[in-house]
């Protein structure tokens, strides 16, 4: 009886931890893409102003990437992140949401993985800079050219 | 007093430390490393080359216009706790270690004291 009872039990918890696996292609509100950067109100610029000065290395290597990829990728990306910074909350919420649940949804992604690591990456680097790029000014295309 | 401090911080950063009478690598990342350590600043090897060579980009397209703000940068990306006077001393090494063309800028600051 009692062992009757245990794998009863044993099956009970089997079952529970088999469920969340399913789910978990699913977003967060800080995954894959961070709160902060949902949520800020800062321009493109503005975070990348800001993140050459208080993530200089993450900046760096972003850059590097970046100005090895041939104009049009480079123009993609550009272009792509404008766009995502231009969606307000919700749409960013749903686009973070789009990407986790299909590898395929950005586009931009298969021509350059790591086109958005600068904003999308990392929790530290975006609570970093968000803290402080509301102090730069909106537009200021030299973030690109470093 | 403050100011006077300020003074001293920048021409300590001109002095070149005497680790540079130590036979110099091949790779200047080390020199650099040794230098910094005789200033008590510590912390990874390659995190101080990449902040030190980022320094110089600074200076040269313009984002930092001044010694004052390369130094700024500094104090900003050392570890927490450094003083003013280390930002300075990274700041001389940095320079002659990666930049040396742009000292003349540590020694307009000094000449602005």
């Amino acid at each position: 009886m009692l062992i009757k009872v245990s794998v009863a039990a044993a099956a009970v918890s089997v079952a529970a931890v088999a469920l969340p696996a399913l789910a978990s292609a699913d977003s967060s509100d800080d995954y894959p893409i961070p709160n902060r950067i949902l949520k800020t109100t800062c321009t493109v610029d503005q975070y990348m102003a800001a993140a050459r000065d208080v993530e200089p290395v993450y900046y760096e290597r972003y850059m590097i990437d970046y100005n090895n990829r041939p104009p049009d990728i480079q123009q993609g990306a550009r272009d792509r992140i404008y766009w995502f910074f231009s969606l307000d909350y919700a749409g960013r919420r749903q686009y973070s949401e789009d990407t986790a649940t299909n590898v395929y949804y950005e586009q931009m992604a298969t021509h350059w993985g790591n086109w958005a690591k600068l904003f999308f990456n990392n929790k530290g680097v975006a609570a970093r800079t968000t803290d402080v790029c509301a102090g730069y000014p909106p537009s200021d295309p030299s973030v690109w050219n470093w | 007093m403050k100011r006077m401090r300020l003074a001293v911080s920048v021409i300590a950063a001109l002095v070149p430390a005497v680790v540079l009478a130590a036979p110099a690598h091949a790779d200047p990342d080390v020199d650099f490393a040794n230098e910094l350590h005789t200033y008590g600043i510590y912390g990874q090897k390659d995190y101080n080359a990449w902040i030190g060579k980022i320094v110089c980009k600074r200076l040269y397209n313009g984002v930092d216009p001044d010694a004052y703000k390369s130094a700024e940068f500094i104090s900003r990306n050392l570890q927490k706790g450094s003083t003013t006077e280390q930002s300075w001393q990274f700041l001389g090494a940095a320079l002659r270690t990666y930049c040396p063309d742009k000292m003349p800028v540590l020694e307009q600051a000094a000449a602005r004291q």
